[in-house]
């Protein structure tokens, strides 16, 4: 996979110069959840072309590889967690968040037998959980047991961390852990696998911030036109996510190639997670606040001068005005006002 | 065993020709891994590896080279003539700041009383460098690649395990070259560290941008060695388990690593 990886890179790196000649060039990285969906509708559907964005998808299997590609400048856009980008930026990359992909989407699982024990946060307390870190369930989870009294520094829980959310699944089949975080649309397909949902963290933690969209700063700040017009196109893809429901999964299905039934459940039928490309400015302060609390950030560092919400903002106000009537977008911009203003 | 351990007492005049004689085979050429240490306690991970058939489980066929100073050590690395180094921190930290292309990509052995260590370039002065060792390459060649780092890495991770898990028996290996007592290893190049380490010795100039450390440590090398053996141990084995826990790694995120669900992007394009 990382032959095939630097081989592309090597294509995508040859090709650098030109795309610094056309300034409505955007390639986008992102790692394959259904939640990163509205880059696959913004594409299918037209609405990248429609805006005057040539648009290339790239896929990535690990977030630090799509962040260390975006950083080279062999990227534009990235879609590679939230933990990731905000560790990138507190060693100094120059990275601005500017809209986000998914909010919530993160589940507990569990053998069925444990379940019944698992109701409760409290229920936590003495357990062992596997989970791979810096994902943003690792973050978010532990940062509800942190508010309810529980810290994993001071055993009041045990944290096991696994190289990959495929291990965590491994480790609750068989039974090394209690309980496991895991993401969409994995604990989909554990439940193929016997396992269950005990619970969604979003249950424990509303409307937490997850995956956001990231662009080098001085790229960012020299073409804000086109990623004005990009996230145009983003939001267009959210208004059909929510009104098309049966070709979105369709989309999401051809894109992903996965059990055409789990991206429907996860994405429509249990509403597993919203995709949103809101830049959810004070979810991703608090996330940061979160990381730095956990120890994965030991110095503190102005993260708000990285974190771009007027370019999106006018990104609405531009659809808004196309289509005043709108009850989706104006549900949108009521959403941007509270999480960013 | 395919090593070959220069001692300490014979390597001034290797080093220095090493250093300075027009030397054209390289490691790309002949598949010899040149490897050079500073001869000092913290260097131990090297020989562990080297001693412990860890390099040669990893495939590498390694060349020993000792230094008794970092400065040649790391003149030869920016030289070529050798592949990859272990030297002192302060020193390599003072190197990169100067603009010198290596890039970090392990640690090593720390002193547990720095106060005792200090000067360990030779200098006898105590400095806040007296943080030990760190593994380097040169950052601007095509060799080692990327393959042949993580491999060399994994070897310093493996011997990291042999020394807490057989701890008698690798520390004698280890005392045959270089006194290991008063000495922690680890072999995460621990960014966070290093960058503490940076502020202390003061060597971010103003010019410089915000990034320049961490565009030298190649943290993600440790953190692909570290995730391979963490499997390979069935994720069972404890000293890799704690390292793994101390490590700030970004996570392999997705089913292309559990199961290949994912194999390609319709419309799109799969790296």
């Amino acid at each position: 996979m990382k032959q095939i990886f630097a081989a592309v890179l090597m294509l995508v790196c040859a090709v650098t110069v030109a795309s610094a000649a056309d300034p409505d060039r955007m390639r986008i990285g992102y790692i394959a959840e259904p939640a990163h969906g509205l880059h696959f509708l913004a594409k299918e559907k037209g609405y990248f072309k429609e805006e005057g964005i040539d648009a290339e998808l790239y896929q990535f299997s690990t977030t630090a590889e799509g962040l260390t590609a975006l950083k080279a400048g062999r990227l534009d856009v990235g879609t590679f967690g939230t933990a990731a980008p905000l560790l990138f930026i507190s060693k100094g990359s120059e990275f601005t968040i500017f809209g986000g992909m998914m909010i919530g989407g993160q589940a507990i699982i569990a053998r069925p037998e444990n379940v019944a024990n698992l109701k409760k946060l409290e229920n936590y307390r003495g357990k062992k959980i596997g989970m791979a870190k810096l994902t943003t369930g690792d973050v978010i989870f532990r940062s509800a047991l942190l508010k309810a009294g529980m810290d994993w520094r001071k055993n009041d829980y045990t944290v096991v961390e696994f190289p990959s959310v495929g291990n965590v699944v491994e480790a609750v089949k068989k039974g090394a852990v209690d309980a496991g975080i895991v993401f969409s649309p994995h604990f989909t397909l554990a439940e193929k696998q016997g396992l269950k949902v005990a619970h969604f963290i979003e249950d424990f933690y509303p409307d937490y911030t997850c995956c956001r969209l990231d662009a080098n700063t001085k790229d960012f700040n020299e073409r804000k036109d086109a990623f004005k017009r990009f996230l145009i196109a983003e939001i267009r893809a959210y208004r059909f996510y929510r009104t098309s429901p049966e070709e979105t999964v369709q989309i999401f299905t051809k894109a992903l190639k996965i059990d055409e039934e789990v991206v429907r459940k996860d994405t429509y039928t249990r509403k597993a997670f919203e995709c949103n490309p809101d830049p959810l400015k004070k979810g991703t302060i608090d996330f940061w606040r979160q990381m730095r609390a956990i120890g994965y950030i030991p110095n503190d560092y102005p993260i708000e001068k990285h974190i771009n919400t007027e370019v999106y903002r006018q990104a609405l106000e531009t659809v808004i005005k196309r289509e005043p009537k709108d009850k989706i977008y104006q549900e949108m911009l009521a959403f941007y006002k509270k999480n960013n203003q | 065993m395919s090593i070959w351990v220069m001692k300490p007492k014979a390597c001034m005049a290797a080093a220095a020709f090493l250093t300075f004689a027009s030397f054209t085979c390289s490691a790309e050429e002949d598949g010899i891994f040149r490897l050079g240490y500073l001869a000092y306690p913290g260097s131990a991970l090297c020989l562990v590896a080297a001693q412990s058939g860890h390099f040669q489980a990893e495939g590498l066929r390694i060349q020993m080279v000792a230094f008794t100073d970092s400065a040649s050590g790391l003149a030869s690395l920016e030289a070529g003539t050798i592949d990859s180094g272990a030297f002192g921190a302060g020193e390599s930290l003072r190197e990169i700041a100067r603009g010198k292309k290596l890039r970090i990509i392990a640690g090593g052995g720390v002193p547990t009383d720095p106060e005792a260590s200090a000067g360990i370039d030779g200098t006898g002065k105590k400095r806040p460098d007296s943080s030990g060792i760190v593994v380097l390459v040169a950052g601007d060649r095509r060799f080692p690649d990327k393959v042949t780092i993580t491999r060399l890495t994994a070897a310093l991770i493996r011997a990291h395990q042999t020394l807490q898990l057989h701890t008698k028996t690798a520390r004698s290996t280890a005392e045959a070259q270089v006194d290991v007592s008063g000495m922690a290893f680890d072999p995460n190049p621990d960014y966070w560290r290093l960058e503490k380490l940076w502020r202390e010795l003061g060597l971010q100039d103003a010019a410089m941008p915000r990034d320049f450390l961490a565009s030298h440590v190649y943290e993600e090398i440790y953190c692909d060695a570290l995730d391979r053996i963490l499997v390979e141990s069935d994720l069972n084995d404890p000293v890799i388990q704690q390292l793994f826990i101390q490590a700030v790694c970004t996570p392999n995120c997705c089913p292309a690593n559990s199961g290949k669900l994912f194999t390609t992007q319709q419309g799109g394009n799969t790296l």
